[in-house]
């Protein structure tokens, strides 16, 4: 599931560059697309604001297949408190742009895998799709709107995975 | 550094901050798979305490560090960063007689513009593998 998860991020990524190259973040001391992986950064006492976060929660998988299929449950938290400029009072728009990113970013719903762990990265035989993103309701802390989104992922087992 | 000089009364230790390199910008470095480039800074003295417990099932205990704004300073130039904040942002834990912890805020104490403390508070870091 692994190679699944990293191709999963890194198609996402690539969109979101594609969509709006503006959403970045400073981390680990480099500017990036604003999309990371939670597991693969350093704890964060508090999520970043204007940034796609994904967390890997649930598994599963399905043996009475031909290929043992493996499907993966991300969540993807994003938050905003608008921008200084509008004093905040954009939050509510900057967080349906959030919105429009992440579903235009899920489109379409399959990328190639890709094993990671090698470089460059090598193309594997299948690829990994997904489910439409299930919008969860706008959470409301002060002046931070935010919300999660949760995909499901799935990929067969391949040789070797 | 008057700071400096009570911070050593007190017993001022050294703690080593993890940094990470800056050239982490690959698809490898993103997905957890390489190792970046970590190097320890040294600063010193600090003095640490431990935060009025309020303990709950599961939970780390919470300290709060005290660090010379002076050694955070020849650092920052050292590291040849913009400031403090950005050395600490760059920092994945911190270190303090072998035990490892990560920080949950960062706040300064200023005196006529110019920072002499930092106040670091730092959470109890699970032990990782090796």
């Amino acid at each position: 599931m692994q190679n699944a998860k990293d191709s999963f991020y890194m198609a996402l990524r690539t969109r979101l560059v594609a969509i709006n190259p503006e959403r970045t973040i400073l981390l680990r001391g480099t500017v990036r697309p604003g999309i990371l992986v939670e597991e693969a950064e350093a704890p964060f006492s508090q999520l970043p604001n204007d940034t796609f976060i994904l967390r890997w929660l649930g598994l599963g998988t399905d043996p009475d297949l031909g290929s043992t299929m493996m499907a993966g449950q991300c969540e993807i938290l994003y938050q905003t408190c608008g921008s200084q400029s509008f004093g905040g009072l954009d939050r509510g728009r900057a967080l349906s742009v959030m919105d429009e990113e992440l579903a235009a970013m899920t489109k379409p719903f399959y990328t190639l895998k890709l094993n990671y762990t090698a470089t460059p990265a090598t193309a594997m035989l299948t690829k990994v799709f997904w489910d439409e993103p299930t919008f969860g309701p706008c959470v409301i802390q002060r002046n931070r709107l935010s919300r999660s989104a949760n995909v499901m992922v799935y990929s067969y087992q391949e040789q070797g995975e | 550094m008057l700071a400096d000089a009570l911070l050593r009364s007190m017993t001022g230790t050294t703690a080593l901050l993890r940094v990470t390199g800056t050239n982490t910008d690959t698809s490898q470095s993103e997905v957890g798979l390489v190792a970046t480039t970590f190097y320890e800074v040294a600063v010193s003295p600090v003095v640490m305490r431990k935060l009025h417990p309020t303990w709950q099932d599961g939970d780390e205990s919470k300290w709060e560090l005290f660090v010379s704004a002076t050694s955070v300073t020849q650092q920052v130039n050292a590291l040849n960063l913009e400031s403090a904040q950005a050395l600490f942002a760059m920092t994945l834990a911190v270190t303090v007689a072998g035990q490892d912890y990560l920080i949950e805020s960062i706040a300064s104490n200023e005196a006529f513009g110019q920072a002499y403390l930092y106040r670091l508070l730092l959470r109890e870091a699970h032990k990782q593998g090796t």
